[in-house]
């Protein structure tokens, strides 16, 4: 299969001469690659995934989609790429039927490939069920499915998803990241997809990327990003916080960093699970007595935190449901 | 549950052997059918227009009709074949709105970006709304003309007359479509849209309305000289009344194609701002 890789280089957009949404971003997605773009809402995200997709054109800066330009090879872009806006495009008057058979057709094929092609996606996103419904009656899981369908209409080798799960309930974000994966793994495609939720980048990407103010602070695997913060913690809460100190005093030695945040301690360091054994054992020739013990690993939030300085707030971030 | 073909092909067609895109043809056929399932799932949008043009035609012959011995000229004529082309020209004009309101809608819901994501020709986006208003506008002028025929119109010129009657409704509407689609485009808002149709909805009442152009004095005289709907109503009345008159006839399509020459321009010029990558 031929080159399926997103490349950035230097990306700049700026309106207007002055307002900078992204500010000199670079990055390689590899083929067959989720790569999760990270960041709060007005980091860049957006305009991002426009440029790439051919809606704007960089101020300043290079990007190829599937070795294609995005300014100068548009059309060839747009051919074998698929994309799903965090605006859903879709007229509430239509039919999912007759949406996805006019998608089809715009790529070329003919009236009946095209309903036949509908069909298969309807049955493929589940919403085979709904075909006669108007799309304005649609739940937004819903018309999230049916715009995804629509991205996929033309087997794009390469696949944007800008925010797909955004204000979606936990059940509509959980068969979207399922599509994700299947997509990605059965047809090799790669997926550039943004999201505001850690977890969501966590779950899905193979890599990530953090934006924050139009640039980007760091990229790696959720897994490196999280061990590049160091230790995992054991964390020791007590009735007392004198009882907390007492317990750094004893236990500091044995981890890379201890710190007392009111009455619970925590303990920093590496393979955290394996010495939980020790702990206890100490505590009980201490005599003091934990009230409960929890082992923290380090999320992508502290990722965010540790390299722009302050706590990742996602606005309406939904009941976190994964472990 | 059937899962996503074959990466290489797409229903059995692998990609290679693939066109590109789909005929520039077909592409405004599909467009302007897509923009008719649109206009006639929303019949608020078309049923007022028409009413409102069906109810001129009522109250004006009931309060006028009796009057037309009073107008030098029209003494013994019929007051309906005066009066109808007023009504034939604002179901026109309201029905070219419909081509507007079809495009800012796919602004406003993001449909008309996702089309711009699939390699539609741009000027797809354009014909498609265009031609469908005008179909719509057709049907809804022929709905007037029939209430016409229903309330006693007897036109000079029998059935012919009639076509070229509809025939000038639906140009001048076409001419009209390329205003509100260029509005549509430039502003990306409905409310404008609608604004700006209904704004150039008076000029229908700033010419010979009601009394010929040859009993109108003052500023409305001048007024309606420069209005180019002045020659197109002149026309169609001289059809319904008179019989064939091709110097009026001739200025009555050189006014529409002067309006038409503006507003596709225009149009053109809206269409490349709208899409044009920033």
């Amino acid at each position: 299969m031929s080159n399926r890789e997103i490349v950035a280089e230097n990306l700049v957009k700026r309106y207007n001469g002055n307002v900078t949404a992204v500010n000199d971003v670079s990055f390689r997605v590899k083929s067959g690659e989720i790569f999760g773009f990270l960041g709060p809402n007005g980091a860049g995200k957006s305009t991002t995934v426009a440029m790439l997709t051919t809606l704007i054109v960089p101020t300043e800066g290079k990007a190829t989609v599937g070795g294609y330009d995005v300014v100068s090879q548009a059309g060839e872009v747009r051919r074998i790429a698929g994309v799903a806006l965090q605006e859903i495009g879709i007229d509430p008057l239509m039919k999912s039927m007759e949406l996805l058979t006019i998608q089809a057709q715009m790529f070329g094929l003919s009236r009946r490939q095209a309903q036949e092609r509908a069909r298969e996606l309807l049955d493929l996103v589940k919403l085979s069920n709904v075909t006669d419904r108007r799309v304005g009656k649609y739940s937004g899981g819903m018309r999230r499915r049916l715009d995804l369908a629509l991205a996929l209409a033309h087997e794009p080798a390469i696949l944007f998803l800008d925010e797909p799960t955004t204000g979606l309930d936990p059940a509509s974000r959980r068969d979207i990241w399922n599509e994700v994966r299947r997509l990605n793994k059965q047809l090799g495609m790669t997926i550039f997809l943004t999201t505001q939720y850690l977890e969501e980048a966590d779950e899905l990407a193979d890599r990530v990327a953090i934006i924050n103010n139009g640039r980007i602070v760091v990229e790696g695997t959720p897994a490196d990003l999280k061990a590049g913060l160091g230790a995992e913690s054991i964390n020791v809460t007590f009735r007392e916080t004198e009882d907390a100190e007492r317990a750094r005093s004893e236990l500091a030695a044995m981890a890379e960093r201890a710190q007392v945040d009111r009455k619970t301690l925590r303990l920093y360091l590496s393979r955290a699970a394996e010495s939980v054994p020790v702990v206890v054992n100490r505590l009980g020739q201490t005599g003091l007595e934990p009230v409960s013990l929890t082992l923290t690993q380090p999320t992508l939030d502290d990722v965010f935190l540790h390299f722009t300085g302050r706590r990742f707030s996602a606005e309406d971030m939904p009941e976190a449901e994964v472990a | 549950m059937s899962v996503i073909s074959n990466p290489t092909t797409l229903v059995g067609i692998r990609r290679a052997e693939r066109p590109v895109s789909m005929p520039f043809f077909l592409q405004v056929t599909t467009m302007t059918w897509r923009s008719l399932v649109t206009i006639f799932r929303t019949p608020a949008a078309v049923v007022p227009g028409l009413l409102i043009s069906a109810f001129f035609l009522f109250v004006y012959e009931a309060s006028l009709g009796n009057a037309s011995n009073f107008l030098p000229g029209l003494a013994g004529k019929s007051y309906l074949a005066f009066i109808l082309p007023v009504s034939v020209i604002s179901s026109a004009l309201s029905g070219a709105a419909l081509a507007g309101e079809a495009i800012v809608r796919d602004i406003e819901n993001g449909y008309f970006n996702k089309l711009l994501l699939t390699p539609i020709n741009r000027r797809a986006l354009l014909l498609g709304p265009m031609i469908a208003g005008a179909l719509v506008l057709g049907l809804q002028t022929a709905i007037v003309v029939v209430v016409g025929l229903l309330m006693g119109l007897r036109p000079e010129t029998g059935v012919a007359g009639i076509a070229a009657v509809m025939g000038l409704a639906v140009l001048l509407g076409v001419a009209f479509s390329g205003f509100t689609v260029s509005i549509a485009l430039r502003t990306g808002s409905g409310a404008a849209t609608q604004g700006a149709s209904f704004l150039f909805f008076p000029l229908t009442f700033l010419t010979a309305t009601f009394v010929p152009l040859s009993l109108l004095t003052g500023w409305i005289k001048t007024a309606a000289t420069y209005n180019p709907i002045t020659y197109i109503l002149e026309a169609m009345r001289s059809v319904l009344l008179t019989g064939w008159e091709a110097d009026v006839l001739a200025r009555g399509l050189l006014a529409i194609l002067a309006m038409a020459a503006l507003t596709f321009t225009f149009a053109i010029l809206s269409l490349r701002a709208r899409t044009r990558r920033r």
